[in-house]
């Protein structure tokens, strides 16, 4: 079988080249008009590009700060192409499975890329005709677009950033003066790693969203025992012990929970 | 094109020496034109004669020829009848067996030599680039103890936020940040926790959950660079913004990617003043502060584990 | 014989004389036809441009990096400071730089259209296996030229994400601590990581791109295109009929499989 196949894939070149030999245009300037014309699109894709990213802020700035090794609030961010990578590692919250996001995905992806001709070993090159061709390319397609844009839009909860954002919540949530030093000792204190308030923080870990917490009426006194020994109350609860913060300063984390009732 | 060449007779000059001496003329009018005018003179002299010499010796060669005009080459046929394009079809790449009794038969030695001349130039270049370019990896780089300050500014139980240079040679570029907390006393010997700030999934700055004193800070300029230090309260450990790695007050992972704990340098007191060396690579810590028990590895690279059955991915480390 | 005609015909030899010098003794001429007038299926069209735009987008970034690097300076102290340089001081700095960073996306986003052109018309089949292999090596290449060239503003995201780039690669199992020292240069990025970052992304990975794009091209010259797979003039097309062209003994129709359509 297999050297029928190919001899029918010789025949089948053999005539291609016989059809493009009779039917065939000429390269220049045929075929190369639109790939002239395509270019010159390309070009100027680039030059608008270069002229939208010195003229308006739309592309990001054109120089983050100077590089500074010893850092301790700054969010490092891939090149776009590189965004599903970084998404990636982001899923794979587990210490096991760390190894799968950075090398092993990728270097899977590329084998397969590189098997293809390999895989797909068929004559037929009409589209309705590969369906496993169309669902893989859909999938790796969908899953990287989706990949992308999760990645673009991820969140993380940097404390500078988070501390602007307090006037905000005062605003709508409508806190009381006395929630505003819990609720800066909220925005610095690493809380929205886990949590989320108001759609800032991140989600990757799947700590319950807290904009809305003091509904739940649990009272000052519980959210302090809760915050100094959290597996205490609620059994298996991951979440580590602020008891380190002292009793003043969980005070004033507890009156800005209990005061948080979700936005009005 | 067939290239066309002279008509039939060659005609080049016969053989002569009387150039030599012209040439040995001009020399010595050079030379004499810097060094002195009498040997200038004399090369003129040599000059003159022997040139005249060559030239009668030239054209008595010809004096009965007629030097003919070549015909110019190449024509405008020549481009348009150029070689045709090859078919892309026809491709065959292999290497001729000779015929037998052919005057140059496949000789292995040759072949053998070629190829093994060709490998020892290409070890002879490759050797020291590659040395070049891969000995970085394989060099100890060294690590001098880095000074701190005194240790009475680091107050018992707080941590720390301490930026230094890791290698004062190199400049800011080895800027590191650590957080330092001081233990107190245990054996009336000082003992502090000096956590790195790179988080051990991928190396991203690792933040202390909790605010940092911004109006404490303390600038100070020790014989290693500047060095400061922002007091902070990490009541909830340090989370990485960069994948959501989180860590407890003693560099445990608590949630998130992190293959490890925190890594740690070594520290030391010279005259009551802070040091730090090397870093090392922690599993995990049992306990806390002064007291911990610490599950000490060499150092290792963000995301490598340094327990468990997927330490088998990394048995080899370069030199750190 | 009429002068002037002779006369004419004696200036266009002139005009000729340096391309047939050239042609007789490079045969470049005769290539550079092949090239231009080899035929292409005639229902080749827009699908078709995908690949020519990203070597498009690829020489413009050889064009702004060479000038790029006649300014930027491969130094942790001065690095940052040569690109604001290039930026806010040279003359159209700014726009060089632009092309060279969006240029960047472009002709990235340019490999993934054109793979997935190549993928969807099944023109990785018979024989163009190797060339696709070819192309998938290049996408690497490209990748690790967007990776390395992003160090090089030396600002703080170039900073932390080459951090991270790097110890993705020492999450490698076995040789990953020591691909990771090598790119550093060391245990810890220094001085002479960007440098070495410098010379990858502007001679090692730029000389293998090329290489690669000279093989990918010769080979796309030698086998030619695909036609669009829906075409119904698609050169190569199965027929039912006797063989279009009478005579020639390979296309004589051998007892072919099921997959047969109707033209």
């Amino acid at each position: 079988m297999p050297s029928r196949r190919l001899e029918e894939r010789r025949i089948a070149f053999q005539r291609y080249k016989e059809d493009v030999k009779r039917d065939g245009k000429p390269f220049y300037p045929y075929a190369m008009f639109h790939d002239t014309v395509m270019s010159l699109v390309v070009v100027c894709v680039i030059v608008g590009l270069a002229f939208v990213w010195h003229y308006t802020s739309l592309l990001g700035p054109s120089l983050a700060a100077k590089a500074d090794p010893g850092t301790t609030s700054f969010v490092p961010r891939p090149d776009w192409y590189f965004y599903f990578l970084f998404y990636l590692l982001r899923i794979f919250k587990w210490p096991n499975s760390v190894i799968l996001g950075t090398v092993g995905i990728p270097t899977i992806l590329l084998i397969l890329l590189l098997a293809i001709p390999f895989i797909d070993m068929r004559r037929e090159r009409r589209l309705l005709r590969r369906p496993i061709a169309i669902v893989a390319a859909v999938l790796v397609a969908l899953s990287m677009g989706v990949l992308t844009y999760k990645g673009a839009t991820a969140k993380e909860a940097l404390g500078a950033e988070l501390l602007a954002d307090v006037p905000n919540w005062v605003k709508a949530e409508k806190l009381p003066a006395q929630a505003v030093p819990g609720a800066k000792l909220f925005a610095t204190s690493g809380c929205l790693n886990c949590h989320t308030y108001l759609g800032a923080g991140g989600s990757q870990l799947g700590a319950p969203d807290l904009s809305a917490e003091g509904s739940k009426n649990k009272g000052i006194t519980f959210q302090i025992q809760h915050l100094k020994c959290p597996s205490c109350v609620n059994k298996g609860s991951p979440m580590p012990s602020f008891a380190a913060f002292g009793d003043a300063n969980l005070r004033k984390l507890a009156i800005f929970l209990e005061a948080s009732k979700g936005p009005k | 094109m067939e290239p066309q060449q002279g008509q039939g007779k060659p005609h080049l000059p016969p053989p002569s020496l009387w150039p030599i001496g012209f040439a040995i003329g001009i020399v010595c009018i050079l030379v004499g034109l810097i060094v002195s005018w009498p040997a200038a003179a004399v090369g003129a002299l040599v000059t003159v004669v022997f040139g005249f010499l060559w030239v009668r010796d030239v054209t008595g060669g010809y004096r009965h020829e007629d030097a003919g005009i070549e015909p110019a080459v190449g024509g405008p046929e020549s481009a348009t009848g150029g070689a045709p394009a090859i078919p892309a079809d026809r491709g065959e790449a292999a290497m001729p067996e000779p015929a037998p009794g052919e005057r140059f038969p496949r000789s292995v030695f040759l072949e053998g030599a070629t190829l093994g001349l060709g490998s020892v130039i290409a070890g002879i270049v490759t050797v020291p680039i590659l040395g070049f370019t891969i000995a970085p990896v394989f060099q100890h780089p060294h690590h001098d103890e880095i000074d701190l300050g005194p240790i009475t500014n680091f107050k018992e139980g707080q941590f720390v936020i301490t930026t230094f240079l890791r290698d004062p040679g190199e400049g800011e570029i080895s800027r590191r940040t650590a957080y330092v907390r001081n233990n107190g006393f245990i054996d009336a010997k000082p003992s502090f926790t000096v956590l790195s700030n790179r988080c051990a999934h991928l190396g991203c700055p690792v933040q202390p959950n909790g605010p940092m004193f911004d109006k404490q800070k303390i600038e100070e300029t020790t014989k290693t660079g500047d060095v400061s230090l922002i007091p902070t309260l990490p009541a909830g450990g340090f989370g990485c913004p960069c994948h959501g790695g989180q860590y407890d007050q003693e560099g445990n992972r608590t949630a998130g990617p992190p293959v490890r704990a925190l890594d740690r340098y070594e520290f030391y007191i010279r005259n009551g003043r802070l040091a730090v060396g090397r870093t090392y690579s922690v599993s995990h810590v049992d306990g806390a502060g002064a007291s911990a028990k610490i599950h000490k590895y060499k150092e290792t690279g963000p995301g490598e584990h340094v327990d468990g059955p997927e330490q088998w991915f990394y048995p080899l480390q370069p030199p750190t | 014989m009429p002068s002037k005609r002779n006369r004419k015909e004696q200036m266009l030899a002139a005009a000729q004389y340096p391309l047939d010098w050239l042609e007789e003794r490079s045969g470049l001429i005769g290539g550079l036809r092949y090239f231009l007038f080899r035929k292409v299926p005639g229902d080749s069209g827009w699908w078709h441009t995908l690949g020519s735009a990203t070597l498009t987008a690829f020489l413009v970034q050889l064009g702004t990096g060479v000038i790029l690097a006649m300014y930027y300076k491969p130094d942790p102290n001065s690095a940052y400071e040569s690109v604001q340089h290039i930026n806010n001081d040279v003359t159209l700095g700014w726009l060089v730089r632009g092309m060279h960073r969006w240029g960047a996306s472009v002709f990235i986003i340019l490999i993934f259209f054109h793979m997935a052109r190549v993928f969807l018309f099944g023109a990785y089949k018979y024989p163009r296996e190797l060339n696709w292999i070819v192309g998938v090596l290049l996408l690497p290449l490209a990748l690790l030229e967007g990776f390395s060239g992003y160090l090089l503003p030396y600002d703080q995201t170039a900073y932390w994400a080459t951090v991270v780039g790097i110890n993705i690669n020492g999450t490698a199992p076995f040789l990953g601590p020591f691909l990771a020292s090598f790119l550093r240069s060391g245990s810890e990025i220094g001085a002479d990581t960007l440098s070495r970052f410098y010379s990858l992304h502007m001679l090692l990975l730029p000389g293998a791109i090329l290489g690669l794009i000279g093989l990918h091209l010769y080979l796309v010259v030698r086998l030619g295109v695909s036609s669009p797979p829906w075409s119904s003039e698609a050169a190569g097309r199965d027929r039912e009929q006797a063989p279009a062209v009478p005579g020639s003994g390979l296309v004589n129709p051998a007892p072919r499989g099921v997959t047969k359509r109707p033209d």
